[in-house]
């Protein structure tokens, strides 16, 4: 793959930082730089063909409305859903998991219920299931990881009940980069009839997934961390769970009949989609999504691991460098700590450096307590990354090394 | 290394920051509060000691990078012996040295150096918040005090 010919449908690479340097981005777990394709697709909209959806019988609400299908078709596609009515378009993977929560498991939740996550899980898949549970009396069971970065799996197999009403847990973990087995943890759960919800926010810019095969019952993802917009994501569910569940949100858009005793609603997914969407983030989606397919999958595994391997045993090679989590069923997500350097101190370094790293906890508080750490620092891959992106940070961290030693 | 950095980072701050005159607990408080950042996870635990009317004595404890470690560290030395009457208007001025928004030149402020150090924070604004971390907790605690 050439991927100098990729990092080139990226305007934001084509200028320099504020200190003068080429932009070296290795934050592509927060959010992921934009292709033209999707900044296009969005200023396309806005600029010639702006309209509602879905509502009006005119030029351009109806090229709208049918692209807006396409795109739903296209998530279908991406993610090997049965059927378009699983696709339902969210503000993003943290408004998909509370609408879930809200919607699909709190009507049924009584006291004595479990809901299982992981240790894990970024505070969007851990907040929404602790809040329900203090309302609901509901317990949190949560999954330990082990050294690893594995979840442990054996525990998994003697902990699910009936009572679990639900597992959430990610396909990736965003601090470690350590990959879930989504397909064992299903199979365990179909024993005890538990209902899955993945969140995939984290691996859908680098790995396909697959729903059929996950045989995952929820899965959410957000479109800024596969180069597309923010603010606009997909919750895919299951047609049968889709249909029994109350609506998302109550508004126009999703009705057949409405009189001030009763309303009745549309089918899904219109049935879960109330008031006029993200137009633009939707159709941005799209060309991320297209974005994503004309890339080779086989050729962009090869680079990202390529990528993954290189920056390991670059890292490791710096003294004091201590790497958190194994390196089995890694993600081109790196966490990691410096002796006597505090990750914001570092961060500082590398800015000025023109290389953009996160330096904290990463949205996983439980998880660095689990680690015993405070705070580290991140680096997270993307197509447009190279090996020289990876030599520069190795430069730029021993610089801060003997600035601080 | 850059200029801005040098500025940021200047020797003062760096020893400071591992200095370790003021780090720990004591045994006999009047105040004891915590300084947290949720947002990059740096946390103390300050305690002070009041007797006299003044800041008698104070320490603290816990993790942060070499700005906030540094800030926390200058507070404790920076309000040694203080009197409660003047405590606010010390804090008062940290606040106002760090912060890029004031009208006034740091120079103008103090020409204490191991404060002025801090006033490159204006250059940093993701940083302000490492560097004003205790001492802005501290002005909350003395705005509870002042109600009780």
């Amino acid at each position: 793959m050439d991927i100098d010919q990729v990092k080139s449908q990226f305007p934001i690479f084509r200028q320099k930082t504020p200190t003068g340097k080429d932009l070296i981005y290795l934050d592509n777990a927060a959010t992921s730089q934009k292709p033209q394709s999707v900044i296009d697709a969005i200023t396309n909209y806005y600029s010639k063909e702006y309209s509602t959806v879905g509502r009006g019988a005119y030029w351009p609400a109806n090229v709208n409305t049918v692209k807006i299908n396409q795109v739903r078709s296209k998530v279908k596609n991406f993610l090997n859903a049965q059927s378009e009515k699983e696709i339902v378009f969210t503000a993003g993977a943290t408004d998909g998991i509370n609408k879930i929560a809200r919607s699909f498991l709190a009507p049924k939740l009584k006291s004595g219920d479990v809901i299982m996550i992981s240790q894990v899980e970024h505070h969007a898949n851990l907040i929404p299931w602790q809040e329900l549970c203090k309302a609901y009396g509901t317990e949190l069971l949560v999954i330990p990881v082990l050294e690893s970065g594995h979840l442990d799996y054996e525990w998994i197999k003697q902990n699910l009940s009936e009572r679990v009403k639900l597992l959430a847990l990610s396909a990736c973990s965003n601090v470690l980069g350590i990959k879930n087995d989504i397909k064992r943890i299903t199979t365990m759960a179909e024993v005890t009839q538990t209902p899955v919800l993945v969140d995939a926010a984290q691996v859908l810019s680098h790995n396909r997934v697959d729903v059929q095969e996950w045989n995952c019952d929820f899965l959410v993802f957000s479109a800024h961390k596969m180069f597309g917009p923010t603010g606009v994501g997909v919750v895919y569910g299951k047609q049968s769970l889709f249909n029994e569940m109350k609506p998302f949100n109550y508004g126009g858009g999703i009705v057949k009949e409405v009189t001030f005793e009763a309303s009745n609603y549309q089918d899904i997914p219109h049935k879960h989609e109330a008031g006029t969407p993200n137009i633009a983030g939707v159709l941005g989606l799209g060309a991320a999504i297209e974005f994503i397919k004309q890339l080779s999958q086989n050729e962009t595994d090869t680079h990202l691991e390529e990528l993954t391997n290189y920056a390991l045993s670059s890292l490791k090679a710096i003294n004091g460098l201590k790497i958190m989590g194994g390196e089995q069923d890694k993600a081109p997500v790196i966490s990691f700590t410096i002796d006597g350097i505090h990750p914001h101190d570092i961060s500082t370094f590398l800015n000025e450096e023109g290389i953009c790293v996160r330096a904290g906890h990463h949205c996983a508080q439980p998880l660095l307590q689990r680690f015993e750490v405070p705070a580290s620092v991140r680096v997270s891959f993307a197509i447009y990354n190279t090996k020289s992106d990876i030599d520069k940070l190795v430069m730029a961290l021993l610089k801060t090394q003997a600035f601080f030693s | 290394m850059n200029e801005r950095l040098k500025s940021l980072y200047q020797t003062v701050i760096l020893q400071k920051s591992r200095e370790d005159k003021y780090v720990g607990k004591l045994n006999d408080f009047s105040l004891e509060f915590r300084a947290y950042n949720p947002m990059c996870g740096d946390q103390f635990d300050l305690q002070i000691l009041i007797e006299d009317n003044s800041f008698k004595c104070l320490k603290y404890s816990g993790s942060g990078c070499s700005i906030s470690r540094a800030s926390a560290a200058v507070l404790c030395e920076h309000l040694q012996g203080v009197e409660l009457d003047t405590v606010r208007q010390k804090v008062e001025l940290f606040l106002e040295l760090v912060d890029a928004d004031s009208d006034k030149q740091p120079e103008e402020l103090t020409d204490d150096e191991n404060l002025l150090a801090f006033a490159a924070a204006r250059e940093f604004p993701e940083r302000k918040t490492c560097a004003d971390l205790s001492w802005k907790e501290l002005l909350n605690q003395l705005d509870t005090l002042n109600q009780s």
